[in-house]
C-alpha cells in the first residue's frame, strides 16, 4: 500500500527545483568551464615548458656544436702540439747525440807519426734508415732507432808498416771519444806514389766510433 | 516505510542550436529522500495564511515536526495570465525549512473529481474556457540557454484557446499516463487508474496558476516544491496514516468534514475508489451556523453544545445531518455493489466537536457507526508542536502525505 497512489502531482519533474545551494544546473556548467579553463592553463604551462626546453634544448645544440669545433680545434691543436713536442724531443735527442769530434782530430795531428801521410779521414754515414715504413702516412721525423754506430776511415801513405802500427796504438789510448777498439784494416798495398826514391804504400784503416746515442 | 519514488532531475546540454543532449541526474530536484517533507495549505478561504505542518520519518514512525499556520506568498493566486509577471518568492519559518514541500492549492479553477477517461478528455480538450487568456506570459524565455544548458521548455505563450471556439478542427489530446502531469490547452492535468475499470480520479489546475506556485519557493532554499496538488487530492491522502485506514488494509470509507463542504472518499487498497462532495450540504460552518441560529447560541458556546449533555443538539443537527447521511448510504451501496466492500464503520474527520452525534445518526439510519480519530492519529508528534487544532491541518497532512509517497 503506497501513498502515491494517492499523490496527483501536478508539477512537472522538469520543473522540480533543488534546494540544495550548490545547483547542478549551475555547477555543471561552471565546473565544465573551469575544468576546460584549468585544462587550457595546464596545456599553456605544458607548452610553455615545451617552447622553453626546445628553446634550451636549440641553445645547448648550437653550443654544443661551437663546442664541437672548438675541440676539433683543441685536438687539433694538442695533437699539433704533441708532435712538435716530439719533435723538440727528437731534436733533444739529436742534440744529446751530437758527437764532439774536433778535439780528438786536432789531437790527432799530434800522434800522427812522421812517415805516414794521411791522405783521408772520413766518418761514413751509417746505412739510410727507413724513415717511411709502410703503413705509414708521414714520414718519421728522426731515426726509429736511438743508437747510431759509425765507421771512421784513415786512409793515407806511408813508407812502411811500422808507422801505421804506430799510429793505430797511438789511436789505442786517449781517443775513446773517437773511435773504439773495434778496428780493422781494410786495405795495406804498394802505391804508385814515390818518396825519397822508393815506392810508398798505402793503407785504410777502418775504425767503429763509439756509439752515437740519441736519448736524453 | 518511506519511499523516495520522485523523478530523476532532467538537464538539457545545448550542444547546437539543434542538438542537445538529455543528462539524468537521479534524485533529481533535489529530491534525495522523502523522509522530511513539508506540506502547505495555500490560499485557504478559512485562513489568513497558510497552514503548513512538516512530518519526517524517523526510527520507524512518522513524526510530526511542526504545525503552524505561516505567512503565505507576497501576492493573490493569480486568476488571469496578466496577473502572472508579478512572481514572488517565498520563504518559509525554519522550522518548515525540510529538503521538499509538497503544496495543496485551493483555487476555484481547479477541479478533482473521478471520471471516465472520455469525459477527461473531453475535459482536457475545452481546457481554460474558464479562464481568460491575455498576453504572453512575461517571464524568461524558457528554452534560453544559460551556461549552455537548457531548460526544459515551458510555454512561453498562453495556450490556444479551446478547440471548441476555433475553426481548426479540434485536436484530441491523449489521455495521460498514470501519475504523469500533462498540460492541454492551459491547463495541467494528472490521473490516477481507479480499481473501477475505466475510471480514474483526476485534478487539474490551471497552467499559470501551477507555474506561478511551482516558482514560489526559490531554488537553492529549502524547501524546494517537490508537489503541487489541488487541496481536495491533499484532503483525499490525508487519511493515508490513520491507524484505523491501516488496521483495514486501505479498505476505507472515509468522510471529510471541511468548512465549505463534506467529502465523501472510499478508498480500496489504499487506491481511490470514490471521491464525491456532498451536493445537498454545506460544510461545517453552515454546521455551526444552524446550530447558532436554532439554539440561539454564541460562537463560543457551539463546541460546548455539540461536545456536552447539557443541551440537546439533535434537533438542530439533524436536519443538517440528513443530506449528508443520504451520500452516505449512497457512497456505501456504490462501494459495496462496485467494489464488494462492507463496512461496519467509516471514519469522519475534520468535524472537531459533536461527532457523537453524528455516529448516533448514522447508527439509526445506516447502522453504521462513525469514527472520528484526530487527523494526527499515526504520528507521533513532537512536543513542542500544538495539536489542537489538527482538523485545519487536514489539506496540509495530505499534501505532505501524498507527497513523501509513504508505503507501508
Amino acid at each position: 500500500m503506497n501513498s502515491s497512489s494517492l499523490h496527483l502531482n501536478l508539477l512537472k519533474p522538469n520543473e522540480r527545483l533543488s534546494s540544495s545551494p550548490v545547483r547542478l544546473r549551475v555547477m555543471l556548467p561552471v565546473g565544465t568551464l573551469l575544468a576546460c579553463i584549468g585544462l587550457l592553463v595546464w596545456w599553456g604551462v605544458v607548452f610553455t615548458q615545451l617552447m622553453m626546453v626546445k628553446t634550451q634544448s636549440n641553445a645547448i645544440q648550437e653550443e654544443l656544436d661551437a663546442k664541437s669545433k672548438e675541440h676539433a680545434e683543441v685536438i687539433k691543436q694538442r695533437d699539433l702540439a704533441r708532435e712538435l713536442k716530439l719533435q723538440l724531443e727528437q731534436l733533444e735527442y739529436y742534440k744529446a747525440g751530437v758527437r764532439s769530434i774536433a778535439n780528438p782530430l786536432a789531437k790527432l795531428a799530434e800522434v800522427v807519426p812522421l812517415r805516414v801521410q794521411l791522405r783521408e779521414l772520413s766518418v761514413r754515414p751509417p746505412a739510410p734508415q727507413v724513415l717511411l715504413p709502410p703503413n705509414v702516412k708521414i714520414p718519421l721525423f728522426g731515426p726509429t732507432e736511438n743508437v747510431e754506430t759509425q765507421k771512421l776511415a784513415i786512409a793515407g801513405l806511408t813508407t812502411k808498416e811500422t808507422p801505421v802500427v804506430s799510429l793505430m796504438e797511438s789511436l789505442g789510448s786517449g781517443f775513446e771519444t773517437l773511435v773504439t777498439h773495434d778496428r780493422k784494416i781494410n786495405s795495406f798495398r804498394q802505391d804508385n806514389a814515390e818518396a825519397e826514391g822508393r815506392k810508398l804504400l798505402s793503407f785504410e784503416v777502418e775504425y767503429t766510433m763509439p756509439e752515437r746515442r740519441f736519448a736524453k | 516505510m518511506a519511499q523516495n519514488v520522485l523523478d530523476d532531475f532532467l538537464v538539457k546540454l545545448q550542444l547546437t542550436s539543434t542538438k542537445t543532449i538529455d543528462i539524468k541526474f537521479p534524485g533529481g530536484g533535489g529530491s534525495k529522500s522523502a523522509t522530511d517533507i513539508t506540506g502547505v495549505e495555500m490560499f485557504s478561504p478559512d485562513c489568513e495564511g497558510c497552514r503548513a505542518v512538516r512530518i519526517v520519518y524517523k526510527k520507524k514512525s512518522w513524526r510530526l515536526a511542526a504545525a503552524e499556520v505561516v505567512n503565505g506568498p507576497d501576492g493573490e493566486l493569480p486568476e488571469r495570465w496578466e496577473d502572472t509577471p508579478h512572481q514572488p518568492t517565498w520563504e518559509l519559518p525554519r522550522a518548515f525549512q525540510s529538503p521538499h514541500a509538497a503544496l495543496a492549492v485551493n483555487s476555484a479553477m481547479s477541479s478533482f473529481s473521478q471520471s471516465t477517461a472520455d469525459a477527461i478528455v473531453q475535459d482536457m480538450m475545452a481546457g481554460l474556457d474558464a479562464a481568460p487568456s491575455a498576453s504572453p506570459i512575461p517571464q524568461a524565455d524558457p528554452g534560453k540557454k544559460r551556461f549552455g544548458l537548457k531548460k526544459e521548455a515551458k510555454p512561453a505563450t498562453p495556450p490556444p484557446k479551446p478547440a471548441a471556439k476555433s475553426s481548426a478542427p479540434a485536436r484530441r489530446p491523449e489521455f495521460p499516463k498514470d501519475g504523469e502531469s500533462v498540460s492541454e490547452n492551459g491547463r495541467r492535468f494528472v490521473t490516477r487508474q481507479m480499481p473501477e475499470h475505466g475510471f480514474h480520479i483526476y485534478s487539474s489546475l490551471p497552467e499559470f496558476q501551477t507555474l506561478w506556485v511551482s516558482r514560489l519557493l526559490p531554488e537553492g532554499r529549502r524547501p524546494t516544491a517537490s508537489s503541487i496538488q489541488v487541496a481536495e487530492s491533499a484532503l483525499m491522502a490525508s487519511a493515508f496514516l490513520q491507524p484505523e485506514f491501516r488496521a483495514a488494509d486501505g479498505n476505507a470509507l472515509v468522510i471529510f468534514a471541511r468548512p465549505n463542504a463534506f467529502y465523501f472518499a472510499g478508498y480500496k487498497k489504499g487506491e481511490p475508489a470514490l471521491w464525491l462532495k456532498c451536493p445537498s450540504a454545506g460544510g461545517t460552518t453552515a454546521m455551526r451556523n444552524a446550530i447558532k441560529k436554532t439554539l440561539g447560541v454564541g460562537e463560543d458556546l457551539v463546541d460546548s453544545v455539540l461536545n456536552d449533555s447539557l443541551v440537546d443538539p439533535r434537533p438542530a443537527l439533524e436536519p443538517f445531518a440528513r443530506p449528508v447521511l443520504a451520500q452516505l448510504e449512497l457512497s456505501l451501496a456504490y462501494l459495496t455493489s462496485k467494489h464488494g466492500l462492507k463496512f461496519d464503520h467509516a471514519l469522519m474527520i475534520g468535524l472537531g466537536a459533536g461527532a457523537e452525534h453524528w455516529s448516533a445518526f448514522a447508527e439509526d439510519a445506516l447502522r453504521l457507526k462513525l469514527i472520528a480519530p484526530d487527523p494526527f492519529d499515526g504520528l507521533v508528534i513532537d512536543k513542542n508542536v500544538k495539536a489542537d487544532c489538527a482538523a485545519d491541518y487536514l489539506v496540509a497532512l495530505g499534501a505532505a502525505i501524498a507527497g513523501a509517497e509513504v508505503s507501508s
